[in-house]
C-alpha cells in the first residue's frame, strides 16, 4: 500500500476520485441552486461570483447540476461495470473450469458477441429495453460481458497451469477447495485492475447514450445529456460544454490512472 | 501460413458471423411491436396488418423466420428500408464505403502518429518529455469521442473561426480538396483516443523488448543506437501492438457511430444511429452484421501482420 | 607480456530504496593475452556486474566509485559512448547464459553474425555474409549456410549457442567474456560447447573471463580462478592450487556444494519389499475436445511411452535425462494430474487410470515441484500451506494442527514464527523447506522430487539434497528423485532410471555407473558429466 502511494499516477488518480466521491456522496448539500431552477435573467453565463461555473440555456446554475449529475454518471458506471463483472466473472470461471466441449461452445458464442463494438452492442439492447437510465446501465452491463468473461476466463486458465493448483490437485484437494481458495484469490488481482480501466469505458459509454437520447431522459443532470442538450447553444457559451466535458474526463481519467496503477503494483514484471 | 489455416480461420469467421446474425435476429424478434406494424403505421386496420403478418411469415415460428431471413441475407436480397424506402443492400453499400475511407484515414494516422510516440516514449522513459506525452495520452484516453467532436466543433468549425467544414461528406470525385477538408475533424476525433492507447501500449512493449538479453547482445555487438533501436527492438514491439491494434478496432467501430452522428457523416455509423431511433430493424440487422464483419476481417488481417512481423508465429 | 584486460581497485555500488548497496569491492585482477580467468560465485556476489563494468554497460542506478578498468593500457571508463560502441563487438565480446534469449527472434542467424561484421570491419553485404558463414562452419555448424537463412526458434539450444559464440569471435576481438555458457544447455549439449570453446581458445589468441557458479567446472578450464564472494575477490591463484588446497571457508563451501558421486549421502538400499510398479504406461497430454480438433486444435503429444519400472518401500529411485524426456510427465501421471495409459500398481493398489485415484492415494504420493515460488501459493501464509494435508487426510483439531505445523518447521529446520508469515517474505531455500515439509506432512509412503534443487543457488542445493534425505531416512520414506544432475544422482540414489525421448532407455544400481553394457545415451551422459 505503501508502494502505490510512490506512484504518480495512483496518487493523480486518488486524488481526482476523491473530488469525484465527495461530489457522488455530498453533492445535494454542496449545491448552491436547485438544479432544476431557471433563472430567466441569467441565461448561458460565463462563470461569476453568483454562479461559479456559469449558468445554460435556461439559466440553471452549471455547478449545481454537475454535482447532482455526479451521482448519476458515476453510479452508472460503476453498476454497469459490476454487473458486467459478475456475470462475465461467472461464464469465464465456467468456461474455465469445465474446459473441453462446454468451454469451447462458450467460447465460440463469446467470439460472436465480441465481435459486434461494445457501443452498438449497447445500443441494440436499448432499443429492446427502451430509453432510460436504468435501461443503459443494463445495456452496458450486458455489452461488457463477454469481453470480461473472456478475460476471466484466460485468467482462470492460466491459473490453473500454476504449480500450486497442480500441487493442490495432486494432494487430492476437492474442486471447490481448488477453486475457491487456491485459484479465485489469485484471480482477483487481474480481474479488480480490469474492471477498474473498465468502470472509465463505462461512464464514457454512459454519457454516450445519454448524448445520444438513448440513455438518462430530460430533464436529468447526467453529464452526457447535459452536453448534449447544450450543444446549440455552444457557441454562445462555451462553459455549457466545457463544464460537463471536463466533469467526465476527469471521472474517466481518475479510473484509468488507478487501473494502470494498480496493474503496475500487482505486475512486478512491468515495475520498473 | 498455410491454405488449410486460412480456410479454418475463415470457417471460424463464418461461425462467429453465425451467432451475430443469431443474436441480432434475437434482439429484433424481442422487439416490442412487430415488422408490420412498423411498415403499416400504427393506424392501419387489424384486418390489413393480419394480411400483412401472414404475407412476411410472422406467424411463423422463429427458426423458419431465422432461415427465411438468413437465407434471403445469403442470396443478397436485404429487404426494403420502412423508412428510406430503399433497397437495404444499396443504402448498406454506401455508407459502408463512406465509412471505409473514415476508418482507414483513421487507421493509418493512428499508425503514423502513435508509433514515433510511443518510441520517444520508451527511449526518453522518465524524462520530461515522457511525463508530458503520457498526460496528454491519459487524458485523450479519458475523453469520449462526442466531446472531442462537439470541443472540436466550438473551437475550429464554429461560426468564429470555420477554419474547417463543420460536417458532412463530399466525394472525392467533387474535388479532392474538400473530400480531405471534411475528413479532418472527424479522423482527428477519431484518433484521439486510439493514438493515446496505442502509443502507451507501443511504449511499454518498447520498454520491454529494449531491456530484454538481445538488445543487450546487440548492444555488446557495438551497433550503433539507431540499427538498435529501428532494426532489432521496433520490429519485435511491434507485433504486440498490431494485436492491441486490432481489438482496438472494435472500438474505433462503435466510435464511427458518434462521430459520424455528430459531424453528419453518411457512413454505417449514422445508418445505425438512424435505424435505431427510428427502430428501422432490416437495416439494423444487414448494418450490424457489416460491422461484425469488418471487425473479423480486420482481426484476420492483423493476425496475418503479426505473422510476418514475428517469424515465431506460424500457423499450421 | 602486458595483460589484456587489468582492474585495478575497482569499486562499485547501486542506489536502491534503502540507500547505497555496495556490488563490488576493491576489485583487482589482470587477464593476459590467451589466458582464461574464471570467475567464480554464488547468485548475488557480483560476478554479473563485474562483467557489465568491464563492456561499460551498467544500469543507470549504479554509482562507480575508485578504480580502473583497463584494456590493453587504455582506460575504458575514460572513453566516450561513441567511442564505446565502437570498440564492443570489435575488441571485447561476450557469450551470454541464455542463448534463446540472446538472439533477436526475428532476425534471420546469418545476418546476426554478419551485421557485427558489417559494422567493424566495413565489409559488404556479401563479403559480410561469405565470412559469417565461415565462422559458423569454425564452431562446427555442420551445415552453416543453411543456419544463415535459419530464425532462432528453428534450430537447438546448442546451434543458437554456436552462433551467439560465431558472433563474439567473429572480428577477433582481444577479449571475450562467457557468462555460464552452458547452463541453460543440456548436459551433453554442454559438453560439447565446452569442447568447442577449448578448441578456439587453442586456436585463437583471445584471452577469456569465464564467468561460472561452478567451481569443479572452472577448475578444469581455467588457468586461474577468483573466487568472488559478497563482491569482493576472496580468493585467486592457479586453477589447481585453488581446487586442491582452498584458502578460504567461502572456496570451501564451493567446493562442498558440488556434488560428488564418490560421497554418498544416502545408505544402504533397503530389503527389497515392492511398493510402486508401472506395467506399461503411457502418458499423453494437451488432449484436445471433439470440437476443438474440429477447429484443428493440436492432436495429443505423448509425454512419455510404455513405461516399465519397479520400486521398492523405501527406497531412492533417481530418475535422469534431458529435459523433455518425459521425466516430469510420469510424477504427474503418479499424482493424478495428468491421464495416463497402461497400468500402475501401488501399495497393493492397481490403478489402470486418474479417476479412481481417492484421497487415500493422494495421501500416499506426495510431490515437491522444482521451482517453490511457483508452488507454494503467494496468497496463503505458511500455517495454511503446512496445515492443508494436516486438515485433509485426517480428522484432527485446531491444536493438533498447529502443534503438527510447528513440528513440521522443526524438522525442516525453520523456526516456528514462519506459520505467520507469507512465501515472499522467505528465501528461495526456505521456501523449498516449506514444499518438503508439505510433503512430509502427510506422512506418506513415496515422495516424488521434481528437480528440487535446480531452481536454488548452489549452496543452497547441497543443503536442499541433504535435507531431503535426513527425512527420507527419517520417515522411511520411497523417493522418486527426478533430475538432470548426473553427480547429484549418483550421491543420493539407490538406483538410476535413465529417460530419453519418452522412453526408459536404462535402470541400473547407482553404485556400479559405468559398465560397457549401458544404453548408448547414457554412456553420452556419463562422458559429457566427466567433462563438465
Amino acid at each position: 500500500m505503501r508502494d502505490l502511494f510512490r506512484q504518480p499516477t495512483f496518487i493523480v488518480g486518488f486524488v481526482l476520485l476523491s473530488l469525484v466521491a465527495i461530489a457522488v456522496i455530498f453533492g445535494p448539500w454542496l449545491a448552491p441552486y436547485d438544479p432544476q431552477a431557471f433563472h430567466p435573467r441569467a441565461r448561458l453565463q460565463p462563470p461569476s461570483a453568483a454562479f461559479l461555473l456559469g449558468t445554460d440555456q435556461f439559466g440553471r446554475d452549471l455547478l449545481s447540476r454537475l454535482l447532482i449529475g455526479a451521482r448519476a454518471t458515476v453510479l452508472f458506471g460503476v453498476g454497469a461495470t459490476a454487473l458486467g463483472v459478475a456475470a462475465g466473472g461467472l461464464i469465464g470461471l465456467v468456461a474455465g473450469v469445465s474446459a473441453g466441449a462446454v468451454d469451447a461452445v462458450i467460447m465460440r458464442i463469446l467470439d460472436g458477441l465480441v465481435a459486434v463494438p461494445d457501443l452498438l452492442f449497447a445500443l441494440l439492447i436499448v432499443t429492446i429495453l427502451g430509453n432510460g437510465m436504468q435501461n443503459a446501465l443494463l445495456a452496458v452491463a450486458i455489452a461488457f460481458t463477454p469481453g470480461l468473461a473472456r478475460i476471466a476466463r484466460s485468467t482462470v486458465l492460466s491459473l490453473r497451469g500454476r504449480d500450486y493448483v497442480l500441487a493442490a490437485r495432486a494432494r487430492g484437494e476437492g474442486p471447490a477447495w481448488v477453486i475457491l481458495c487456491e485459484v479465485l484469490p489469485n484471480a482477483i488481482g487481474p480481474v479488480i485492475i480490469e474492471a477498474t480501466i473498465r468502470v472509465a469505458f463505462a461512464v464514457m459509454i454512459g454519457a454516450t447514450l445519454g448524448f445520444l437520447g438513448l440513455g438518462a431522459q430530460p430533464p436529468s443532470t447526467e453529464w452526457g445529456l447535459m452536453i448534449a442538450s447544450a450543444r446549440q447553444f455552444m457557441a454562445r457559451n462555451i462553459w455549457t460544454v466545457l463544464v460537463p466535458s471536463v466533469a467526465i474526463a476527469m471521472v474517466a481519467l481518475g479510473f484509468n490512472l488507478l487501473g494502470d496503477a494498480l496493474r503496475d503494483h500487482l505486475d512486478p514484471r512491468a515495475r520498473r | 501460413m498455410t491454405a488449410g489455416w486460412l480456410l479454418r480461420r475463415l470457417g471460424t469467421i463464418v461461425l462467429v458471423l453465425l451467432i451475430v446474425s443469431f443474436t441480432v435476429f434475437g434482439i429484433t424478434q424481442l422487439l416490442p411491436g412487430n415488422a408490420a406494424v412498423m411498415i403499416l403505421g400504427e393506424f392501419a386496420t387489424a384486418d390489413q396488418r393480419h394480411a400483412m403478418e401472414l404475407a412476411m411469415g410472422l406467424n411463423d415460428p422463429w427458426y423458419q423466420q431465422y432461415g427465411h431471413w438468413l437465407g434471403n441475407i445469403l442470396r443478397g436480397d436485404w429487404g426494403m428500408s420502412a423508412g428510406l424506402s430503399r433497397p437495404v443492400a444499396s443504402l448498406v453499400g454506401d455508407a459502408l464505403g463512406r465509412s471505409a475511407i473514415l476508418a482507414g484515414a483513421t487507421l493509418v494516422t493512428v499508425c503514423l502518429v502513435a508509433t514515433p510516440i510511443g518510441v520517444a516514449g520508451a527511449l526518453l522513459r522518465g524524462t520530461v518529455f515522457d511525463l508530458v506525452i503520457g498526460l496528454v495520452a491519459y487524458l485523450g484516453a479519458s475523453v469520449p469521442e462526442f466531446v472531442t467532436a462537439t470541443l472540436l466543433l466550438v473551437v475550429v468549425a464554429g461560426p468564429d473561426t470555420g477554419w474547417l467544414p463543420a460536417g458532412g461528406f463530399t466525394p472525392a470525385a467533387d474535388g479532392l480538396g474538400q473530400f480531405a477538408l471534411h475528413m479532418v475533424l472527424p479522423v482527428a476525433t477519431l484518433s484521439l483516443i486510439l493514438v493515446a492507447h496505442l502509443s502507451r501500449q507501443i511504449r511499454s512493449e518498447m520498454g520491454e523488448v529494449l531491456g530484454s538479453d538481445y538488445i543487450r547482445a546487440a548492444q555488446v555487438k557495438g551497433l550503433t543506437r539507431t540499427r538498435i533501436v529501428l532494426v532489432h527492438a521496433l520490429r519485435n514491439a511491434l507485433a504486440p501492438a498490431v494485436a492491441v491494434l486490432s481489438l482496438d478496432v472494435g472500438y474505433l467501430l462503435g466510435g464511427i457511430l458518434v462521430v459520424e452522428e455528430v459531424f453528419a457523416w453518411p457512413g454505417l455509423g449514422r445508418l445505425l444511429i438512424y435505424a435505431v431511433q427510428n427502430r428501422d430493424l432490416v437495416v439494423m440487422q444487414a448494418a450490424t452484421l457489416v460491422m461484425a464483419a469488418a471487425y473479423t476481417m480486420s482481426n484476420l488481417a492483423a493476425d496475418i501482420i503479426i505473422a510476418k512481423l514475428d517469424p515465431r508465429v506460424h500457423y499450421a | 607480456m602486458s595483460p589484456v584486460l587489468s582492474v585495478t581497485g575497482y569499486t562499485l555500488s547501486y542506489r536502491t530504496r534503502s540507500g547505497l548497496r555496495r556490488a563490488l569491492s576493491d576489485i583487482t585482477l589482470d587477464i593476459a593475452p590467451g589466458e582464461t580467468l574464471g570467475l567464480v560465485g554464488a547468485s548475488g556476489s557480483g560476478k554479473s556486474s563485474l562483467a557489465w563494468s568491464i563492456l561499460r554497460m551498467l544500469p543507470g542506478n549504479a554509482q562507480e566509485g575508485r578504480g580502473q578498468i583497463a584494456l590493453a593500457g587504455q582506460d575504458l571508463r575514460m572513453l566516450t559512448r561513441r567511442q564505446l560502441a565502437a570498440l564492443r563487438g570489435r575488441r571485447i565480446g561476450m557469450v551470454f547464459q541464455d542463448p534463446s534469449t540472446a538472439l533477436n527472434p526475428s532476425m534471420r542467424l546469418g545476418d546476426q553474425v554478419a551485421e557485427v561484421l558489417i559494422r567493424h570491419q566495413r565489409l559488404n553485404n556479401r563479403d559480410a555474409a561469405i565470412q559469417a558463414e565461415a565462422w559458423l562452419a569454425r564452431t562446427g555448424l555442420p551445415h552453416p549456410r543453411a543456419i544463415m537463412d535459419r530464425y532462432p526458434h528453428q534450430v537447438s539450444g546448442g546451434e543458437k549457442q554456436r552462433v551467439v559464440i560465431a558472433t563474439a569471435f567473429a572480428c577477433r576481438p582481444e577479449l571475450i567474456i562467457f557468462d555460464e555458457p552452458t547452463t541453460a544447455l543440456d548436459v551433453i549439449t554442454g559438453a560439447r560447447i565446452l569442447d568447442l570453446f577449448a578448441e578456439l581458445r587453442a586456436e585463437t589468441p583471445v584471452a577469456s573471463l569465464y564467468i561460472s557458479h561452478d567451481l569443479a567446472l572452472v577448475g578444469r578450464i581455467a588457468d586461474r580462478v577468483a573466487v568472488l564472494e559478497a563482491g569482493r575477490i576472496v580468493e585467486q591463484g592457479p586453477a589447481r592450487d585453488v581446487l586442491r588446497a582452498p584458502r578460504t571457508a567461502t572456496t570451501r563451501r564451493l567446493l562442498d556444494a558440488i556434488p560428488d558421486p564418490a560421497h554418498r549421502l544416502s545408505g544402504p538400499p533397503p530389503p527389497a519389499a515392492p511398493l510402486l510398479a508401472l506395467n506399461d504406461v503411457t502418458v499423453t497430454y494437451g488432449r484436445a475436445s471433439a470440437f476443438g480438433q474440429l477447429l484443428g486444435a493440436p492432436a495429443p503429444v505423448q509425454g512419455a511411452r510404455h513405461l516399465t519400472l519397479a520400486l521398492n518401500q523405501g527406497e531412492i529411485l533417481g530418475i535422469v535425462g534431458e529435459s523433455g524426456s518425459g521425466k516430469s510427465t510420469l510424477a504427474r501421471a503418479l499424482t493424478g494430474i495428468a491421464p495416463f495409459t497402461g497400468q500402475v500398481v501401488f501399495a497393493n493398489r492397481r490403478m489402470t487410470g486418474t479417476d479412481r485415484m481417492d484421497r487415500a492415494w493422494h495421501r500416499d504420493i506426495q510431490i515437491i515441484f522444482q521451482n517453490p515460488d511457483a508452488s507454494l501459493n503467494p496468497r496463503h501464509r505458511i500455517r495454511t500451506i503446512l496445515g492443508r494435508p494436516l486438515r485433509l487426510y485426517a480428522p484432527a483439531s485446531p491444536a493438533e494442527i498447529e502443534a503438527g505445523i510447528i513440528a513440521m518447521l522443526e524438522e525442516v529446520g525453520l523456526p516456528a514464527a514462519y506459520a505467520s508469515r507469507h512465501p515472499h517474505e522467505l528465501s528461495g531455500g526456505e521456501k523449498q523447506r516449506v514444499a518438503i515439509a508439505r510433503a512430509f506432512a502427510a506422512a506418506p509412503k513415496l515422495v516424488i522430487c521434481d528437480e528440487i534443487t535446480s531452481a536454488l543457488d548452489v549452496v543452497v542445493q547441497a543443503d536442499i539434497a541433504r535435507l531431503l534425505i535426513a527425512l527420507q531416512a527419517r520417515h522411511g520414506t520411497a523417493c522418486l528423485f527426478i533430475t538432470h544432475d548426473l553427480n547429484l544422482v549418483r550421491q543420493l540414489a539407490h538406483r538410476v532410471a535413465v529417460m530419453y525421448r519418452g522412453d526408459v532407455v536404462d535402470v541400473f544400481d547407482a553404485t556400479d555407473f559405468a559398465t560397457a553394457d549401458r544404453h548408448l545415451y547414457t554412456q553420452a551422459l556419463l562422458s559429457a558429466v566427466s567433462r563438465l
